[in-house]
């Protein structure tokens, strides 16, 4: 799991809007399905890895914690998220539907603002025993959002 | 006339509400009571013991335990946020079936208040450590795990191979028992929750939002425990587990007294929460319909000597 480092973001008034009462960082498309794992977050710090520390100076935000199912116990096709719903389906969602998880960085954002007009995101997905190198991404996309 | 009382008076309140009460307020006579119905709980293997109960939240499967649920409209039914309501269900249950075993009915979850105050170590409560102290096993400090058929623990895909592989310890084959690795996995938040944090989640005023925020926390001292506790296959065998969430049922409990009305949405709240067939999203919101309540404190009050003012 490399880290996810953004293109950069505007953080001007026009951008990110001028008086912000808070900002969060979503993730969607959460993968909870195997080990649970962090994901730390660093403002403009492209390079941060697992050994970064979660420092302001280092432009740390927060992370986001994922407790995991840890993987598949049922028989082949148990933990395959069925894609679509047929009508008048009640029965609850699949338990390993991809997540939406937020992070509450108005106080990393404001002070990232402070400094520069620009923003890189860094996310350094941290494995429960240490960073593993071949798995994908776990989470679709992540945005920034400001509330007035 | 009757005898002074000497001894801790039994957890309840006279509007017969039991008390939860802080692990660190726990009287010893409180622990006896406690680690006795939990020994009682797990020398019975049919759907009354412990492995039922901690089976229901996750393995063997199904797993019912609600947790990283997005709120939203799934097909015809809307679905969550339900992690709060639905370990509410779950630890009413669990107590339930604590309190057969106690010869008083009396016995209570205790929470885990794991805040910390950042310049102080992170630590496992005393009363849950492997060394009680009286020189007896402490039950408090592992739970078996024996009911998780063949085919779902032993395998490459199974919950061993995946302890190995998140834990880096080799539980081995059943019956086996729970493990812990405080602060110890890579993954893991700096220290436990400081009192900052839960002041954070307690200010927000929206149900999601207040979830969510506190998930966050709770995940996060998941894997600061470690061990069986890092995952939710078999994180419900240690029985820190339920000390873990009686803090976090706690902390919705006086979030729901500071956002009167800040309920879940009114469409989740006929959503039933399997395997409970008697409890809904609504039949969880207070805690006193559900017979429990927090206690800061409880002080024995002796009356004086004749003579004495």
């Amino acid at each position: 799991m490399p880290p996810f480092v953004s293109k950069p973001i505007g953080l001007t008034p026009v951008d990110v809007g001028a008086a912000y009462r808070r900002a969060d960082l979503i993730f969607d498309g959460v993968d909870h399905s195997r080990h649970s794992y962090a994901l730390r977050v660093f403002f403009n710090n492209p390079a941060a890895t697992e050994s970064t520390d979660r420092s302001a100076e280092n432009g740390y935000a927060g992370s986001v914690y994922v407790f995991g199912h840890g993987g598949c116990f049922g028989d082949e096709g148990h933990c395959e998220v069925p894609e679509g719903r047929q009508p008048f389906d009640l029965r609850p969602p699949h338990q390993l539907t991809p997540a939406t998880m937020w992070l509450n960085v108005t106080d990393a954002v404001r002070r990232a603002a402070q400094r520069q007009e620009r923003l890189v995101i860094t996310v350094v997905p941290v494995a429960a025993r240490g960073t593993a190198t071949d798995t994908p991404l776990p989470f679709e996309r992540v945005s920034l959002v400001t509330y007035a | 006339m009757a005898s002074p009382v000497t001894e801790a008076p039994p957890a309840s309140t006279v509007s017969g509400l039991k008390l939860r009460k802080s692990v660190a307020t726990l009287t010893d006579a409180d622990l006896a009571s406690l680690r006795a119905a939990l020994v009682a709980l797990q020398g019975i293997s049919d759907d009354r013991g412990y492995q039922h109960w901690a089976g229901i939240h996750g393995l063997p499967l199904p797993g019912y335990c609600v947790h990283n649920d997005a709120a939203g409209v799934f097909g015809n039914l809307p679905v969550g946020p339900l992690f709060l309501p639905w370990h509410r269900a779950y630890l009413y249950f669990f107590e339930l079936a604590l309190q057969d075993q106690d010869p008083a009915h009396a016995v209570t979850l205790p929470w885990w208040d794991w805040t910390t105050d950042p310049s102080q170590p992170s630590e496992i409560p005393a009363a849950y450590a492997s060394d009680a102290g009286d020189g007896r096993p402490n039950p408090l400090a592992s739970g078996p795990i024996a009911a998780i058929p063949d085919a779902q623990w032993e395998g490459d895909s199974g919950a061993r191979q995946s302890l190995i592989q998140q834990t880096g310890i080799d539980p081995g084959p059943l019956p086996a028992v729970t493990f812990r690795q405080p602060g110890a996995l890579p993954a893991s938040p700096p220290g436990l929750p400081t009192p900052q944090d839960v002041q954070n989640a307690l200010a927000l005023a929206n149900f999601a939002d207040f979830s969510q925020q506190l998930e966050q926390i709770h995940n996060g001292v998941h894997v600061w425990v470690g061990g069986t506790m890092s995952e939710i296959p078999v994180a419900s065998y240690d029985p820190l587990f339920y000390a873990h969430h009686a803090m976090i049922d706690r902390l919705w409990w006086l979030w729901q007294l500071q956002h009167p009305g800040a309920d879940p949405p009114a469409r989740y709240l006929n959503s039933p929460l399997p395997p409970f067939p008697s409890l809904t999203v609504s039949g969880t919101l207070d805690i006193n319909h559900l017979g429990y309540e927090y206690a800061l404190a409880q002080v024995p009050v002796e009356a004086s000597a004749p003579g004495q003012a």
